[in-house]
């Protein structure tokens, strides 16, 4: 067993567990903070795949930004202890729900398991792949137009939040 | 690199208007001047749609091979523009008089457009799949623009987690045929696909179904429909007249260039069949759950919204055949469904109130007293979405029947010929009381304003198109 | 002569008044552009047939293109009109007793509220039922198909504020959707059919099926059956036959001009027309012939009994039209295609005049239809009367008088054609067809005066109802003459002229089918005479019972009340229909996959208690308990089935 096996074992475990805590803490700072430590793991498992720029960036980016804001508005909402998420789903919903979600899981598994060449190589120019220089390259050159396409996308979210966040409709119109 | 400027300038148009002008227009001007904005995206839509209408023929490619120009993406940015502004027209005094006329409104509106338009023009997945988000984005805001309405949150949140589940599934599939065939090109994949040289033609195959479904869920076919009659119950009347319409035919527009390439899996284990088989259960069980469920239905736009799932049923019936004959048929009825579907929200926003009432079936009895004219546009409407000749709504049928046999689908058709007739129960129901009974005495006061256009270009383009189909089977043929 | 301008004038006349009704104002002037465009079509439908009349027989058939509707790669459909013995004839009964039916109207309708609206639909459903029989392929032909269903459906529902009593049915505008329903479950097998042609012969123009049919199908092959069969599903809707006959008799809710216009002389008859039409391939399916008279027979026989015992002058008509529908579809069925059309022209003649004279006393009493509340009507409407006793003589089969003929004609080739038994079942339906009919008139015109005196004043309806009524009972007393059999022709050297019109039509179906060969003159004299007895006797013998009003009758139901109770609930169909088709498609909707799936299972199994939480929770307290959820694990679940079915190649 090599050290590449042991990591991505390392990791994809923990990206599973903090996935599941983050579900089923009651307590939403703890949830978000399992949220985290999931985008930490997987960072990881990019790492594990040569890909250090998007490591980087999960780590950047989500681990840090936008956490950070979800942890504001979980501080300034104030749901304390006191306050906790949902009540827990009916029995039978959470044993349909995780009964259809394995299923799943052991069909995609059963997939990749027929695969007749596997799933054990990288393709060969991975390592070139994952630098922010030939990331910076295919975005500004092959991919520019969606790149600058998913501007619209951020610019469409924006201003939806905008919107839902305007207190009155009134003050706008 | 060649580029074609005169095919691009539709994509370029509305970007530019949206992205640079657009937001430049309303951070600077007065707070005030919703009449300018709304004005200005009127003017975008019409500019852009003109350009695709004149850039039809010219067909190419563009953005290192990014996106296809001209031919049906054209024709469809025809549909989406025009859709777009009837909507418009219509939603100005519709959110007037719910007091929510905000210019952010027809920023989201054509942002969706813009993201339509990049679906319709897609030749590589991840264009597709920013064109999907675009319009998703923008429609969960705009089913949640009145944030007073707790049926309208309610409606926009739901849409957008079940849309945000859906879009997993998506990508994942994305990402396996993207590791299956190394590309996510169109072209490209077509040919590693036809060749038979995929590396993992199971992830193939899965990619494929996990695509097939996040579009299904657009389109709302079973079983990923159950959002739909909440989500469109529960949004604004003029935005589910717009969602369902052109959101669908969206959809379909990027259904049928993704099919093109992932549909002739013949070397992969024969997959070709299965595929199909697998639509064509989907497409019947949609129209038939569909048809039955608004059978029972007492609100307009519950019904109406079960008929639009009913109809993405039909439309898949063109997938199915996967035949050149069988993709007009469904561009044919896209343009039909949008115009009779978008003119029946349109009159039920029309003569809905303020306090959410005026949307039961029994609201309308005897309209055909108090306002003839809504009432017979209404008819026409529930005629042509029934199927009836010689509206569009016939032809288009006709059309998508005959792909659906001529590809060896009888089934299907019987089915879908069955489910039709089932459907005329619910849309005569509407005419009957319409039609046929007493008035309410409670009055409707409604009045069209600029809606009126919109409710007339329907009209006539729902007796047009059935007398005359080949206004847009001739665009397709050239 | 454009064949375009016989329904360009229709349309005119729908568009003038459908837009400008309204400013039109006088009645006067609605009714004479409506009437008038009628006109003007009927005389393009005159100069049409006597252009064919110069023409050489043979070439008495030509397709004129008014554009191209459709072109897509194989898949192209011409607006294109088939001018031809057969669509003439149509196109000359149609116009000719619909503008007859309009001058009637102007008096029946006069006062109306909806006045302009209904010449607006009477014109529409003219435009359309020419389309219909002009139609120079299967397209335009279901085109005009669904517009009179259409216009059948605005027109039954035209009183949408009076009550109607019918089977499951309390006023007029569930009439009218009941009718539009069961007809659509008919267009279904002509849809079916269209596509299965379109696939065989990549073409849907009658010409080109006909003439390829007998190179494609042999003789009784299981496709041609289908197709038959499935074009017959839909004539039998159209066509009010068993086993979609229940919708005619409501349809009787629509103001009597509608019922003579499309219930009795021409919509009706549509399914007639599309197998006259595609008489090739019926020929080629003897199976789906003998269906087709089986099925006629049946109504004509069973219609019959149901129209001995109902009260409603309109329901009696209607069930006497279903029942001599059935006999045209023995002819068919028979292969007798002349013969069938014969009896579609003189049915026309014969039943638009009794509907419009019943249409007259309905009117003169008040909008009273009960016949038990009538007689003695003779004395206060004498055109009225004596044109009805010509519509009577000429459906009972009186000889001379037009429906002799026609019904003779049938009954004979049913005798050669489908053998001695066919032949008697149509004998007794002929039996109760002069029976009900005479026992109709001694209720109405004959015997004591059973209407209340002080609150009804009969009275003779105006000229422009009477006019249209007596031109009618010319053309119904003489109409006959144009099909003198030969038996009689020999003797007074007059030729069959009908059969000779319409012989290219179907001769190469005759061609196919067995020919009756040998000298029958003594067989058809004989047969001849039995039905005049037969006519003559149902006649005599309604008259002893009726003589003296209903009295006597009620006592008969008393002693046969099972039978009674059958015949007067029209055999129960309707209710069959309610508990095999209406009902469980109801149910599955309300009661299984909205209620059930929708609410129960997604909302309540699966979430426990979803509503009550949500109806008294915050927004996102009701999301996160509602049932955004049960949606995904649905679509989950719908996700797992799609993968394994697709990759299930792959395991295996």
């Amino acid at each position: 067993m090599n050290i590449q096996v042991i990591l991505f074992s390392v990791f994809a475990i923990g990206a599973v567990a903090s996935a599941i805590a983050t579900i089923s803490s009651r307590n939403p700072v703890a949830s978000a903070m399992s949220l985290v430590a999931h985008f930490f793991m997987l960072a990881g498992l990019y790492l594990t795949l040569e890909a250090q720029f998007v490591a980087a960036v999960q780590v950047l980016v989500y681990a840090g930004a936008i956490m950070v804001l979800v942890v504001f508005v979980i501080l300034l909402l104030n749901l304390g202890k006191e306050q906790q998420l949902a009540e827990r789903g009916s029995v039978i919903r959470l044993t349909l729900g995780s009964f259809t979600a394995g299923l799943f899981a052991l069909v995609i598994i059963l997939a990749l398991v027929a695969s007749p060449t596997g799933l054990n190589h990288l393709a060969m120019n991975a390592v070139d792949i994952g630098t922010t220089e030939a990331i910076g390259q295919s975005l500004f050159t092959q991919y520019l137009f969606p790149f600058e396409s998913v501007s619209l996308l951020l610019l469409a979210a924006l201003i939806g939040a905008v919107i839902l966040a305007k207190r009155s409709m009134k003050e706008g119109a | 690199m060649n580029f074609d400027i005169l095919g691009s300038l539709p994509l370029i148009v509305i970007w530019l208007a949206l992205g640079v002008v657009g937001i430049i227009i309303q951070a600077f001007v007065r707070s005030d001047s919703t009449r300018l904005v709304y004005g200005y995206y009127i003017g975008t839509l019409v500019t852009t749609g003109l350009l695709a209408a004149a850039t039809i023929s010219n067909q190419g490619t563009a953005f290192g091979g990014m996106v296809t120009l001209g031919g049906w993406a054209a024709v469809f940015d025809l549909l989406f523009c025009g859709a777009g502004v009837m909507a418009m027209l219509a939603a100005q005094a519709y959110l007037g008089r719910f007091n929510s006329e905000l210019d952010e409104f027809y920023t989201m509106l054509v942002s969706s457009v813009a993201g339509m338009m990049l679906m319709a023009h897609a030749r590589n997945l991840v264009v597709l799949f920013v064109g999907i988000e675009l319009m998703s984005i923008s429609f969960y805001i705009m089913a949640g623009f009145f944030r007073s309405r707790d049926k309208s949150l309610e409606s926009a949140m739901k849409y957008f987690l079940l849309g945000a589940f859906a879009t997993g599934f998506l990508v994942y599939g994305m990402a396996l045929l993207y590791g299956a065939t190394g590309t996510l090109d169109y072209s490209v994949m077509l040919k590693v696909i036809a060749a038979g040289t995929a590396r993992f033609p199971v992830l193939l195959a899965l990619g494929a179904v996990l695509l097939t479904i996040g579009l299904s869920f657009k389109i709302a076919a079973f079983p990923f429909h159950q959002w739909a009659p909440d989500v469109y119950e529960g949004a604004p009347t003029v935005v589910t007249a717009f969602m369902s319409t052109a959101g669908k035919a969206a959809a379909f527009s990027a259904f049928l260039a993704v099919f093109g390439v992932i549909m002739p899996m013949v070397k992969v284990a024969s997959m070709t069949p299965t595929l199909q088989l697998v639509l064509a259960v989907i497409s019947a069980a949609t129209m038939l759950i569909g048809n039955i469920t608004a059978v029972a239905q007492t609100n307009v736009k519950r019904m109406l919204a079960y008929s639009s799932v009913a109809h993405a049923g039909y439309m898949l019936m063109g997938i199915v055949a996967g035949t050149t004959f069988g993709q007009s048929a469904v561009v044919y009825y896209a343009f039909a469904y949008t115009f009779m579907q978008l003119g029946a929200f349109i009159i039920v926003g029309l003569l809905e109130r303020e306090d959410e009432t005026s949307l039961m079936i029994s609201d309308y009895s005897g309209l055909y007293r108090k306002h003839g004219v809504f009432a017979a546009m209404m008819a026409v409407f529930m005629f042509s979405l029934a199927g009836i000749p010689p509206f569009a709504g016939f032809f288009g049928k006709y059309m998508l029947f005959y792909a659906a046999i001529e590809s060896g689908f009888t089934w299907l058709t019987i089915v879908a010929v069955a489910s039709s007739v089932i459907s005329v129960w619910f849309y005569l129901g509407l005419i009957v009381k319409m039609y046929f009974s007493e008035p309410n005495p409670e009055t409707h006061e409604a009045n069209a304003g600029l809606a009126g256009i919109s409710l007339a270009v329907c009209t006539v383009a729902v007796i047009l198109l059935g007398i005359m189909p080949r206004i847009i089977t001739g665009m397709l043929g050239n | 002569m454009n064949p375009a301008l016989l329904t360009l004038f229709p349309l005119l006349g729908f568009v003038v008044i459908g837009l400008f009704g309204k400013w039109l104002k006088h009645e006067k002037v609605i009714g004479v552009v409506g009437s008038g465009a009628i006109f003007l079509s009927f005389l393009v439908a005159v100069v049409l047939f006597c252009d064919l009349l110069q023409m050489p027989e043979e070439s008495r058939s030509y397709v004129s293109t008014v554009y191209t509707w459709i072109a897509t790669g194989s898949f192209s459909v011409n607006v294109a009109y088939r001018v031809d013995q057969l669509s003439v004839l149509f196109a000359l009964i149609i116009t000719g007793v619909g503008f007859l039916i309009h001058v009637y109207s102007i008096g029946y309708m006069h006062g109306d509220k909806g006045f302009a609206r209904f010449f607006a639909y009477l014109n529409l459903f003219v435009f359309m039922m020419l389309n219909l029989v002009m139609a120079s392929n299967f397209l335009l032909t279901f085109l005009g198909w669904e517009g009179v269903g259409l216009c059948s459906y605005l027109l039954i529902g035209f009183w949408y504020d009076r009550k109607f009593e019918g089977s499951f049915i309390t006023w007029t505008g569930d009439a009218a959707k009941k009718a539009f329903i069961v007809n659509r479950i008919g267009d279904f097998g002509v849809l079916i059919a269209m596509f299965m042609l379109f696939n065989i012969f990549g073409t849907l123009d009658y010409g080109e099926i006909s003439q390829h049919a007998q190179g494609v199908f042999s003789m009784g092959d299981t496709a041609v059956t289908i197709i038959t069969l499935a074009l017959f599903l839909g004539c039998t809707g159209k066509s009010a036959q068993i086993p979609l006959a229940v919708w005619l008799p409501d349809a009787m809710a629509g103001p009597t001009p509608v019922s003579a216009l499309i219930h009795a002389a021409t919509m009706v008859t549509s399914g007639i027309f599309l197998i006259a039409r595609t008489n090739v391939l019926f020929a080629l399916a003897p199976a789906t012939m003998a269906i087709v008279a089986g099925v006629g027979i049946a109504t004509a026989l069973i219609a019959g009994t149901i129209g001995l015992v109902q009260n409603d002058i309109k329901k009696v008509l209607a069930y006497s039209t279903v029942s001599q529908l059935g006999f045209m579809f023995t002819a068919l069925g028979v292969g007798a295609f002349t013969a069938g059309v014969f009896h579609v022209m003189t049915h026309a003649f014969f039943k638009a005049l009794l509907f419009l004279a019943s249409g007259s006393v309905i009117h003169g009493m008040h909008e009273e239809q009960d016949v038990q509340k009538m007689g003695g009507l003779k004395k206060y409407m004498p055109v009225t009367f004596a044109t009805w006793i010509i519509g009577t003589f000429a459906i009972a089969g009186i000889p001379v008088f037009s429906g002799f003929f026609s019904k003779d004609e049938i009954l004979w080739n049913a005798y050669i054609g489908g053998g001695p038994i066919l032949w008697g079942i149509g004998a007794i339906a002929a039996f109760f067809t002069a029976f009900y009919m005479w026992r109709l008139t001694s209720l109405t015109f004959f015997g004591k005066e059973r209407f209340d005196h002080h609150s009804v004043h009969p009275h003779e309806s105006p000229v422009t109802m009477t006019a249209p009524l007596v031109i009618l009972a010319v053309l119904s007393a003489i109409g006959g003459f144009v099909g003198i059999p030969h038996v009689i022709g020999h003797l007074i050297n007059v030729p069959n002229y009908i059969e000779h019109w319409l012989e290219p039509v179907f001769s190469s179906a005759q061609a196919i089918l067995p020919a009756h060969v040998g000298e029958y003159s003594a067989l058809e004299w004989t047969l001849m005479g039995i039905s005049t007895v037969v006519a003559v006797s149902g006649i005599l013998l309604a008259r002893t019972f009726y003589a003296a009003g209903p009295e006597r009758a009620h006592q008969l139901a008393a002693r046969f009340s099972l039978l009674y109770k059958i015949l007067w609930n029209k055999w129960y169909l309707d209710e069959l229909y309610q508990m095999l088709l209406v009902n469980p498609i109801y149910i599955a909707s309300r009661d299984f996959l909205w209620k059930v799936v929708d609410v129960v299972v997604i909302d309540g199994i699966v979430n426990g208690s979803a509503r009550t939480i949500a109806a008294s929770a915050s927004i996102l307290r009701r999301l996160q308990t509602g049932i955004a959820q049960n949606y995904a694990l649905l679509m989950m679940a719908g996700i797992v089935v799609l993968i394994v079915i697709v990759l299930y190649p792959f395991f295996s």
